[in-house]
């Protein structure tokens, strides 16, 4: 069984600076996995070089087994879906405008939409909840339908997996919540490969099958949050004094001494 | 890191040294023939009155060189003063409006109150370079001055204020001819009387500037952090662009406008190293000095190569500030030193949207607005008995003479309007228009090029010149901006590079002051009256095969605008989108700008009125901008031909004008958004 995505040896550096050094991982399919790390420590890096976002200096990625540079620019988005730390701002669009961009790999600059394609974008907004505001401006949405919005269009993108660059920063905690439960629902019911950037380890201990850890550039912990969620793990990642109680079966609470 | 917070490294004397060197030896060269170092030196102090040579060193020569030192370190310090008030590395007097604005009320004093001239041509020039200023100050105020609002103000307030000028010069070029010449800033000199004016006010406003350093090292942690430090930040920044301003109209009204010194020398003093303020200030005010001296022997030395046409100082220092200044431009590697952090001008286009409508309605209402300017056009106009209908029997007859015009203006304002929204899309950028982003410039500057060699290729050759103009700055805009990914930012400063070189270009033919350089006035202001029927026609074929190619193009343009790398994710091939886009837009652009030359907003405006009637979604936005530009041109056409019966204005002055009321008003609308 090949993994989705098989990193070998990655190094990237930006402007002279190593910020990924000797990465050498695999991605299960249909697994939901946290990236973790101190601020800095390349996890951001990292996604954006399993979107094609940036080059990498050395090293190998591949996806099912086929490597990125053989892989035409539509053909990837229309397996790899990816969300950027900061969504920009959307010009006016309401959020159905929005989600139809997700049907662009598959129908580029020309093609035109069919009744399955309205299908398609019609089920993301309801699959996200956003049926009510689907004629409303996303400017003029709050923070977490905003969010919403975004993974919405990934959605419509159909792909097998979604690339989401700390999703739920912007967000009070019923919303981190929310957001999170939501991408977990939808990638067991539609066998979504997810990769996100989480800064809150006990939430990414919740909702993740697998937590893989960066620090300075290397890896630190990769395993489930059982193998994870214990004082000298987090210590290694974080590089402070903490503790671990789970308070109950699959829920953990992390503090610093 | 910090060992060197103080010392600059030894780049900066050296090359400051070089430049001054090179330019001592380039103005003096044609004196050594005739006597040695020592003399000429003696005689600048102190002549033998029974020698020619040397009543000429000393008064022509002495003050020209003083001359030059002088305004040269002034310009210099005003302009790194000036980039630190707006924490912008390509503001300058320039894109202030100052020297646009004493331009005009000299022009004006000139034509109206020549007494005001005589009394203290000075207090004139301040008086528009505040006019100028207080315009963009006014315009920015409610703004806090963030730097991208305060460039662009500035630009149109020059637009406008130049359109103006330009429009005065049409209309009465014979009495204002030594103008040309005077607004290109020459350092020719008769005496030191010039000299000794003017030393002591530049020496005054010297240590007004020093004296501001302090405060003035706190807006480099920006203005929220230096009011936390106790800074009066607004009061700091208008003090300190009151010294600025003082400054440059005090040399624009001895010497004309020598434009990019303010501009060039801080930029140059950054690229070798200086980092702090205190070194800022230093070096700038030395390398503005070396700069001008060094412009200055250039224009004597072309001024004698071309012999009898005098080569204005302020056309030379363009050619060297112009490639410094995109060096500058390629050197702002980081986001952080170019002017990002922007109010919600430029990061919020939605401010300019209204509510959605159905797109027939304002569609319908601007046709038959159309249809009663195309009428009002054809039949309804002044004679010298007073106005009158032209009945429908003699249109045949009516339309030979104003048919073309009529249709020329029509498709510009269309293609125009087009052209405009397609690279407000392209950029996400509310602000940018084929005119600020210098896109037309280029296209003019190339028909200047065309003039200024002598060769009179008629339209055809225009044309294609044109084009290719427009290309090259599109090309320019390329290569600036490629490692920035065609952020929005980084095209408009490129823009306001290319905008000031084709303004020097164009004030170098005018100081020509012959028949061409009045032709071509005429077309740089948007003349329709030149327009042949069969060119009409061309027009329309090209406008409507390139607008329907821009329709096919929605989607792209409504995924690009979300950003490279959301587009990315999508499957766009970003780069060869935009690059595909972007010679669509130059297409468009060249076509429009023969017609109506580089100086109307339509293409800023119609976009606009276009998103305002409820247009938000691309294709629509593109259709109703098209049809929105058509009726302003073609109305801007009519008026100009009925508004000053029997003369008659430029159309594209009048748009002008109009567009830049238009933008002031956007302007201030977003400061309440």
């Amino acid at each position: 069984m090949s993994a989705f995505f098989n990193i070998q040896s990655l190094g990237v550096a930006v402007g002279g600076t190593e910020i990924l050094r000797n990465i050498t991982l695999d991605f299960a399919n249909g697994e939901v996995t946290a990236l973790l790390g101190h601020n800095g420590s390349g996890k951001s890096t990292l996604l954006k070089a399993l979107a094609r976002q940036l080059s990498p200096k050395g090293g190998t990625l591949s996806l099912n087994g086929t490597p990125f540079s053989q892989i035409g620019q539509r053909d990837f988005a229309r397996q790899v879906g990816y969300m950027p730390q900061h969504p920009p701002a959307t010009d006016g669009l309401t959020v159905r405008e929005l989600v139809a961009l997700g049907r662009y790999p598959w129908k580029g600059p020309l093609g035109r939409y069919q009744p399955d394609d309205h299908r398609i974008i019609d089920q993301a907004i309801d699959d996200t909840g956003l049926g009510s505001f689907s004629h409303r401006s996303v400017d003029t949405l709050s923070g977490g339908e905003r969010q919403r919005a975004w993974i919405a269009l990934l959605l419509a993108q159909q792909t097998r997996c979604l690339l989401l660059d700390e999703p739920i920063s912007a967000l009070d905690v019923l919303h981190q919540v929310e957001t999170l439960r939501l991408i977990r629902s939808l990638a067991r019911k539609r066998g979504l490969t997810v990769i996100m950037v989480l800064h809150d380890v006990d939430l990414a201990a919740r909702f993740c099958d697998r937590l893989v850890a960066l620090k300075a550039g290397t890896l630190t912990a990769d395993g489930s949050p059982h193998e994870t969620m214990n004082s000298p793990t987090l210590e290694s990642i974080y590089g402070v004094p903490m503790g671990v109680m789970e308070r109950a079966p699959g829920h953990w609470v992390s503090y610093v001494h | 890191m910090s060992a060197d917070t103080t010392a600059p490294t030894p780049k900066l004397p050296a090359s400051t040294l070089l430049i001054w060197t090179l330019g001592l030896v380039a103005v003096s060269w044609p004196w050594l023939d005739k006597m040695s170092l020592i003399t000429l030196v003696t005689a600048s102090a102190a002549p033998d009155t029974s020698q020619f040579d040397q009543i000429m060193v000393h008064y022509s020569w002495a003050p020209r060189v003083a001359m030059a030192v002088l305004i040269g370190s002034g310009l210099g310090l005003a302009g790194a003063v000036l980039q630190q008030v707006l924490r912008n590395p390509l503001a300058s007097p320039t894109t202030l409006g100052v020297e646009s604005g004493a331009q005009l009320a000299i022009a004006i004093a000139s034509l109206h109150i020549p007494g005001l001239l005589v009394f203290s041509p000075d207090l004139t020039a301040v008086a528009g370079g505040l006019l100028g200023t207080g315009l963009v100050i006014a315009l920015t105020w409610r703004l806090g001055f963030s730097p991208v609002t305060v460039i662009l103000a500035g630009m149109v307030v020059s637009f406008v204020l130049g359109a103006i000028n330009y429009a005065l010069l049409l209309l009465n070029g014979e009495f204002l001819g030594h103008l040309f010449i005077w607004g290109a800033g020459s350092l020719v000199q008769n005496d030191w009387s010039q000299f000794q004016a003017l030393w002591p006010r530049v020496v005054v406003l010297t240590i007004g500037m020093i004296l501001l350093m302090r405060p003035l090292q706190l807006l480099q942690l920006g203005a929220g952090r230096a009011r936390a430090l106790g800074a009066r930040v607004t009061a700091l920044r208008l003090l300190a662009l009151l010294l600025v301003i003082l400054m440059t109209a005090c040399v624009v009204s001895r010497v004309g406008v020598v434009a990019f010194i303010g501009l060039a020398a801080p930029a140059l003093a950054r690229l070798l190293g200086a980092r702090t303020l205190q070194q800022q200030l230093f070096w700038s005010t030395l390398i503005g000095a070396g700069v001008l001296l060094l412009a200055d022997a250039l224009a004597q030395l072309a001024t004698q190569w071309i012999g009898g046409s005098l080569i204005p100082t302020g056309t030379t220092t363009a050619l060297i500030g112009g490639p410094i200044l995109l060096l500058a431009l390629r050197g702002l590697r980081n986001d952080h030193q170019a002017p990002t952090h922007t109010s919600n001008l430029t990061s919020n286009p939605a401010s300019f949207a209204r509510s959605r409508r159905s797109l027939w309605p304002p569609m319908l209402i601007t046709l038959m607005l159309l249809a009663i300017v195309t009428t009002l056009s054809l039949a309804w106009s002044p004679s010298l008995a007073g106005w009158q209908w032209t009945p429908p029997s003699e249109w045949a007859n009516a339309w030979q003479w104003r048919g073309p015009r009529l249709v020329a203006a029509l498709l510009a304002g269309m293609i125009l309007g087009g052209a405009g929204t397609l690279i407000q899309r392209l950029t996400g950028n509310v602000m940018a228009s084929p005119e600020l982003l210098g896109i037309s410039g280029g296209a003019a500057l190339a028909m200047v090029a065309l003039s200024l060699l002598g060769i009179s290729a008629g339209r055809g050759g225009q044309l294609i010149a044109g084009a290719a103009g427009a290309a090259v700055v599109l090309m320019l805009l390329f290569l600036l901006s490629r490692r920035h990914r065609f952020s929005g930012h980084h095209l408009l400063l490129g823009g306001v590079a290319i905008y000031v070189f084709m303004d020097a270009g164009i004030r170098l033919v005018l100081s020509k002051g012959d028949t061409e350089a009045m032709k071509l006035l005429n077309w740089l202001s948007g003349s329709t009256w030149l327009v042949t029927g069969s060119e009409a026609w061309a027009l329309a074929l090209i406008g409507i095969i390139l607008l329907a190619t821009a329709l096919l193009c929605s989607r792209l343009l409504t995924v690009l605008p979300l950003g490279g790398a959301t587009a990315q994710a999508l499957g766009v091939r970003v780069p060869l989108a935009r690059a595909v886009l972007l010679l669509l837009a130059a297409l468009l652009t060249s076509a429009a700008t023969i017609i109506i030359g580089p100086l109307s907003f339509v293409g800023l405006m119609a976009p606009h009125l276009a998103r305002m009637l409820g247009q938000q979604t691309v294709a629509r936005q593109l259709l109703l901008a098209a049809l929105v530009g058509a009726t302003l041109l073609a109305a801007a056409d009519y008026l100009s031909r009925v508004i000053l019966f029997p003369n008659q204005l430029p159309a594209g002055i009048l748009a002008a004008l109009v567009g830049g009321l238009y933008f002031f008003w956007g302007l201030s609308r977003h400061g309440k958004a």
